[in-house]
């Protein structure tokens, strides 16, 4: 009997249009499955369809459509009572383990099938064109069957079994649709478990389960090895498949024949009163009934109320709100955390969070209740009342819709106030009302609404619950492809750009006006949508799409006409005036475009790299900052002189590429003329009459001016701002060919027929081993810097402020060097607060006093002291171990925190807002990362600024692991054993991460280009084992040698070549003291 | 004197059912029957008129409005109750029905309130107003069903098979108010039970597979075959020679042996009497056509 039963429901479903369609859904959706899974995720060397990975996102998949899997495996106990045909079958002589396994079998046979489409698109997906050779394995049709049998089948099984279960025992729709969220959240909450192995054990779907799997794995075997059947995948899997039967079991012995017939509140009694014959006296009171337009408002209002009323009352809903509730306690405890360290709970960071984990709410919310509430009247047989009223559609649609945004206003006020309660309880009592409004319903309000319309337009398209959910949910999906496709048309960028994030400093900035008129210019589009929604939604029972289509222009009545009229020339205007603000005023480059441009500019100029240029000796620049219009004119004077050997005849000279950037003029001392050849690249070859005599100078005037115009769709953050500008002199004009607009990528060089590029010279590259930079215009020079700008804000910059003055209602200041400094400084402007102090040497003798500034936006005042403290300490190690300081001021100046680093000038030390302003540390748990960020940046004023390194490999040995090394033995002598072992452990803890991301194979320290994870986290624990094993003092005088022989100045080497160190120098100084200490144990030596 | 003019409906489904064939009709004031066996069309042309569906050909008009047409100024004077219809579960009488004051155009706080509150006593929902729907009997939401009809004060009310599930009493105060509403305004009822019609309509319709086969007065109706039917208790195998003889109009049960009812102008004998004749034998009769 089963078997008929199983027989039926296999039949049944092949004539269903939704198993077909839910087939194309998944194999779509898995074409891009691996882009979409691992979007933003570092593979490194790991191929892109070995096993692990392919498991991953075969696994991620599953999880996703668990939702199909619940309206798959919920529905046919369901449709009996639907199609009101339960009694029939209850009364038949079948048996209830027949009825269920039949049932349960078909489904999940048709469950399965359509789960293959995830293979085979996979599979297809190996063909996408952005899928290079590189990033390939060879196909091999077993890695992908065997994932599918060891983590999808298992996955499918449970899923099958609960979901079944659930819809045979609640009946109800609604249940059926929300298991697969609970389920989610479930894969959400395991991520909590700090147990590694439980959380393994107990992530349905096995994603935290195969990192562990794999967690001992080389490169090379997460290529090659298969997620077979074993270890911790087998307990995971054995786990959720014993669920699933015990789900079954439940299910099996829940499930009885008569129980079932009641279905829903019938069970209970009916209310009933008994007829009287009082009411045949009651007479009717008249109303008017009112039409206007001020009627259909108040319709509008009250219906819109009565759906969000409606809403809160699905209890579906209120399963939604708590698993929601339940994933944010979880996850709220992590906010901002920088180097394992938390923020302040300062108002941006807890909306961001909130936002993070409620997005994935609202979309949920967003996709059902506009099924659910489109379709409602329908749903329950109230659509002939509701229909032969004389309400618009429009209005019942709109209020609708509006009903859905209300329950989004709900819940955000609710977050806010939970927000609030959180900072209150965690004696946090700065809260940032305007924030959390701004977090809310600037940043997610438009984007719910705007994507809402798409679905009640989706909904009148189809006029079915289930396939506009999934339609919906498509065009979802298929919006982030678009994007990640990189759509540059602002007018196609659907439902608009997204926000940077919130500085304290800087609010939006100018980013919140091109963001606004993006989201009205969607918006309208919403409303027209909506609009279209409404006329082809259809009335009574004639709802086949083609009835709704033709009856559509009969509805549209002449005031509907003129409104819809009205606003799609509002849509347009509002579309020309975003084209002319982002096209016409501002060119768009398109992703390719900027390629090509690149590549040409290398074949072009690329033959100048090494050309000789004079150099830069001394700088007179003015700079007036127009902050409010961000702006700026710049006149400067460079010093030319040349330091090469012989005669130079061309001076070449590389504008900014930048379209808002002007260089007005440019002249010499000496009469010139200008090749145009590279126009295109704002590349110009100035020949000299008379050619520049080795060691002759000349003067270099120059005018430039920053002008943004419109709305500018790179938001570009490097530059001048409302209130924290960071510029850096490379915005300025620079000498010969500038490396850094070369492509990057191999994949991409290779299409433009371009040799790789590393992107660090060889040991032995005799150019690159004379530069300290790439295309560095200068050995040394001397500044005088003057700049203006608001008369609330203060600018720095690198060198001495020497005068300060007000004129115009501006403020000036004149910086200038007191020795030469190197090429490498910034202007900084903003209002700020200033936090004085001064470092003392030990003994007055040995060094003059240094001024200590922080620079800091007003609030921001938790960390400053650390920061001090940071700084002195910093000095008096560095000056006592490796030499004098060369300034009389220490600078650090706080930038918006659109970025997030700290970055060393010559005495200045500009640093981010979000990287030791705002950490909440706590003694006794946490490192003082303030601190030693700070260590770290001070201590570049010696490697990096006093020394610089040749720009080959194992540059940033020399410069940054040095810091390292020197911020973390100032941590050293200032905190305990204990939390320098935490530091360590936290390095430790980096490295490994960094290298299972890496791109590349791992260079030795000394090689190191542009890792990271190598020259910071590796070279700290290297350093510490080597002050450990040949001692401190000795790694200091090595390091005291090594500045001696080869700093800029006065270096005793570095006077005698042209070249600058590299990390063999550095590591000759170290290899003096290894061998002195290896002969001094008398033990043998190894080399 | 409100007046309703049908003509020339017709409506084909897609299956090639003719539902609606060339219908024509007046109707005033006062209570109108649509009598007719089910799937006779009767829902298809009250949903016609309630502007809820169209037809393929022909014209409606509701005093000087276009139904086919002026859908909007229809809705605004039209009570409908469909022959099933559910109500949503978890919201109360009271807020439904204000919801739906709303939809009507009630706007006005102070009278939409007052109405509601008179329209809950008048179908006796008022002790229970704060009830969730979903706990409502039949004739519970039968009779919210006719409050939400009434809260415009339509010209032009429909009610659709509707005492389907009511009790005796409940049925009776239903055809009370419905007679109250009749004195102002069209009461346009559908049913397959003579009963309702006869104790109600001044007028009525008999419609069988799409088309009016009958109309008038059920009075005169009666008046017109009174004496011509007669009828005879039978054993079971003499039906089929009964029906090759007489025109047999109606085969119903009478203590347990088949009664039949025969048209005929004059005395048949054989057995027959002459048969007491209700609008029962007249709408039989019709459909024995």
């Amino acid at each position: 009997m089963w078997y008929e039963l199983f027989k039926f429901e296999v039949t049944y479903r092949r004539t269903k249009p939704e198993t077909y369609l839910f087939f194309l859904f998944l194999f779509a959706f898995s074409v891009f499955g691996v882009d979409f899974v691992f979007q933003g995720v570092e593979l490194g060397l790991v191929k892109k369809n070995a096993p692990i990975v392919i498991g991953k996102v075969m696994g991620a998949t599953t999880g996703i459509f668990m939702i199909l899997t619940s309206m798959i495996m919920g529905m046919p106990m369901i449709r009996d009572d639907q199609h009101q045909i339960a009694p029939f079958f209850y009364t038949c002589p079948v048996g209830k383990l027949d009825l269920l396994l039949g049932r349960f079998l078909g489904s999940f046979l048709v469950l399965f099938l359509i789960f293959c489409a995830v293979p085979l698109g996979m599979m297809v997906g190996e063909l996408l064109p952005w899928r290079f050779d590189s990033e390939m394995l060879p196909f091999r049709f077993v890695n992908y069957i065997i994932p599918f049998l060891t983590v999808v089948l298992p996955i499918l099984f449970f899923g099958a079994a609960l979901f079944f279960v659930t819809g045979t025992l609640s009946k109800k729709l609604m249940v059926v649709y929300t298991q697969g969220i609970v389920l989610f959240v479930v894969f959400m909450l395991t991520k909590a478990i700090t147990d590694e192995y439980l959380q393994a054990v107990l992530d349905p779907f096995s994603l935290t389960t195969i990192t562990q799997f794999s967690k001992e794995w080389t490169v090379a075997e997460k290529n090659s090895l298969q997620l077979t059947f074993s270890g911790i995948l087998m307990v995971n899997k054995i786990f959720w498949i014993g669920i699933g039967f015990l789900a079954l079991g439940f299910g099996y012995f829940r499930f009885n024949f008569s129980t079932t017939l009641k279905s829903g509140k019938s069970g209970k009694s009916k209310t009933s009163v008994a007829p009287t014959d009082k009411i045949l006296d009651i007479n009717l009171p008249s109303a008017t009934l009112r039409y206007d337009w001020r009627s259909q408002v108040i319709q509008y209002v009250r219906m819109s109320i009565f759906y969000t009323k409606y809403l809160l009352r699905e209890t579906s809903f209120w399963a939604i709100v708590f698993c929601a509730v339940l994933i944010i306690i979880v996850n709220s405890i992590n906010l901002g955390t920088v180097h394992g360290v938390d923020s302040y709970p300062t108002t941006y960071f807890i909306v961001a969070e909130l936002q993070e984990l409620s997005l994935y709410f609202f979309i949920i919310i967003l996709l059902f209740y506009s099924g659910e509430l489109y379709g409602k009247e329908q749903e329950v047989g109230l659509h002939l009342l509701h229909d032969a009223t004389p309400v618009s559609g429009l209005v019942t649609l709109s209020s609708k819709m509006t009903g859905l945004i209300g329950i989004y206003l709900l819940l955000m006020m609710a977050m806010t106030l939970s927000g609030i309660v959180f900072q209150l309880t965690a004696g946090y009592y700065h809260v940032d009302l305007p924030v959390y409004f701004s977090g809310f319903f600037l940043e997610i309000l438009p984007f719910l609404v705007i994507n809402t319309f798409v679905a009640f337009f989706i909904q009148s398209l189809v006029n079915n619950k289930f396939l506009g959910i999934l339609f919906t949910l498509t065009f979802f999906i298929l919006m982030i492809v678009l994007k990640v496709l990189g759509i540059a048309n602002v007018l196609f960028d659907f439902s608009g750009g997204v926000l940077p994030p919130y500085s304290e400093m800087n609010g939006y900035g100018h980013f919140l006006a091109p963001y606004l008129w993006a989201k009205f210019y969607w918006i309208l589009f919403g409303i027209l949508l909506l609009m279209l929604a409404s006329l082809i939604s259809g009335r009574g029972v004639d709802v086949h799409l083609k009835h709704r289509l033709s009856a559509a222009s009969s509805n549209i009545s002449q005031k509907t006409q003129i409104v819809a009229s009205c606003i799609s020339v509002l849509f347009l205007l509002v579309g020309c005036y975003l084209f002319y603000q982002t096209n016409v005023l501002n060119k768009v480059w398109t992703a390719k475009e900027a390629r090509i441009y690149r590549a040409n500019y290398e074949k072009a100029v690329k033959q100048f790299e090494y050309f000789p240029q004079p150099k830069i000796v001394a700088a007179n620049l003015h700079l007036e900052l127009y902050p409010d219009h961000r702006s700026y004119d710049l006149v400067g004077e460079y010093t030319l002189k040349n330091e090469e050997q012989s005669p130079i005849r061309q001076i070449h000279i590389q504008k900014l590429i930048e379209a808002d950037i002007t260089l007005d003029s440019l002249s010499f001392s000496r009469p010139t003329t200008i090749d145009n050849r590279f126009q295109e690249f704002e590349y110009f070859i100035y020949e000299l009459s008379v050619p520049l005599k080795s060691g002759d100078s000349l003067l270099m005037h120059f005018k430039q001016t920053l002008r943004p115009k419109g709305f500018n769709a790179d938001g570009i953050v490097n530059s001048v701002l409302y209130n924290g500008t960071f510029l850096r002199n490379n915005e300025f004009p620079t000498l010969g060919y500038n490396k850094k607009y070369e492509l990057k990528e191999d994949s991409d060089r290779k299409i433009y027929a371009l040799p790789p590029s590393p992107s660090k010279a060889a040991l032995d590259d005799s150019h690159a081993l004379r530069l300290p930079r790439s295309g560095s215009d200068s050995h040394g020079l001397r500044t005088n810097i003057t700049i203006g700008t608001n008369s609330d804000q203060t600018a720095v910059t690198s060198g001495k402020l020497i005068k300060k003055w007000e004129n115009n209602n501006r403020n000036y200041f004149e910086y200038a060097s007191t020795e030469p400094i190197i090429n490498f400084y910034s202007i900084l402007s903003g209002r700020y607060e200033l936090f004085q102090d001064q470092w003392l040497p030990q003994k007055p003798s040995d060094h003059s006093p240094v001024d200590l500034e922080i620079y800091y936006h007003p609030r921001h005042t938790y960390n400053l002291e650390r920061m001090m403290a940071g700084m002195k300490a910093s000095l008096t190690y560095y000056t006592t171990n490796f030499s004098p300081y060369p300034y009389q001021q220490l600078r650090i100046v706080e930038f918006p925190r659109y970025q997030d680093f700290a970055q060393s000038f010559p005495n200045t030390i500009p640093f981010s807002e979000s990287i030791g302003f705002m950490l909440d540390i706590d003694d006794s748990t946490d490192i003082d990362m303030t601190f030693f960020v700070t260590a770290h940046e001070v201590a570049h004023q010696w490697w990096g600024i006093q020394l610089e390194s040749a720009n080959v490999k194992g540059q940033n040995f020399v410069l940054e692991t040095l810091a390292q090394y020197s911020a973390l033995m100032v941590f050293k002598n200032h905190f305990s054993q204990k939390k320098v072992d935490q530091l360590i452990a936290h390095n430790q803890d980096l490295y490994k991460k960094g290298k299972a991301k890496a791109k590349q194979e791992e260079v030795p320290l000394h090689m190191v280009e542009n890792e990271e994870y190598i020259y910071y986290n590796k070279g700290l624990l290297y350093m510490y084992n080597l002050q450990k094993e040949i001692g401190e003092a000795n790694v200091n005088s090595a390091l005291k040698a090594f500045l001696k022989d080869w700093n800029n100045r006065n270096g005793q080497l570095k006077s005698k070549t042209d070249r600058y160190p590299t990390s063999e120098d550095l590591n000759s100084y170290f290899e003096r003291y290894k061998t002195n200490m290896i002969r001094a144990d008398g033990t043998q030596m190894h080399r | 004197m409100n007046k309703l003019l049908i003509s020339n409906l017709s409506k084909t489904y897609n299956n090639e059912v003719k539902a609606l064939n060339n219908i024509n009709l007046e109707i005033t004031t006062g209570m109108f029957g649509l009598l007719g066996p089910n799937g006779a069309g009767k829902s298809t042309l009250m949903r016609i008129i309630a502007t809820l569906q169209d037809p393929d050909e022909g014209n409606i008009q509701l005093n000087n409005l276009e139904v086919l047409e002026q859908k909007r100024q229809v809705r605004k004077v039209l009570g409908y109750l469909p022959q099933q219809f559910g109500l949503f579960p978890k919201i109360s009488a009271y807020d439904l029905l204000d919801h739906f004051a709303i939809l009507k155009g009630l706007t006005h706080k102070k009278q939409r309130k007052e109405k509601v509150h008179a329209l809950l006593q008048k179908t006796n929902l008022y002790e229970v107003r704060q009830q969730r729907l979903g706990g409502f009997s039949g004739g519970m939401k039968q009779r919210f069903g006719i409050a939400q009809a009434l809260l415009n004060n339509p010209k032009l009310l429909i009610v659709d098979e509707p005492t389907a599930g009511l009790d005796p009493k409940e049925k009776n105060q239903f055809y009370y108010l419905l007679s109250e509403i009749g004195e102002q305004a069209i009461v346009l009822l559908s049913t397959h039970i003579v009963d309702d019609v006869k104790e109600l309509c001044t007028r009525m319709a008999i419609i069988n597979q799409g088309r009016v086969v009958l109309e008038g007065d059920p009075l005169v109706l009666i008046e017109q075959i009174k004496g011509q039917v007669y009828q005879k208790t039978i054993h079971k195998r003499e039906i089929t020679d009964y029906r090759s003889t007489y025109n047999v109009i109606n085969e119903q049960h009478y203590l347990g042996k088949p009664l039949i009812q025969i048209l005929s102008k004059s005395d048949p004998g054989a057995g027959f009497q002459s048969s007491n004749v209700g609008l029962e034998e007249v709408y039989f009769t019709q459909l024995s056509k």
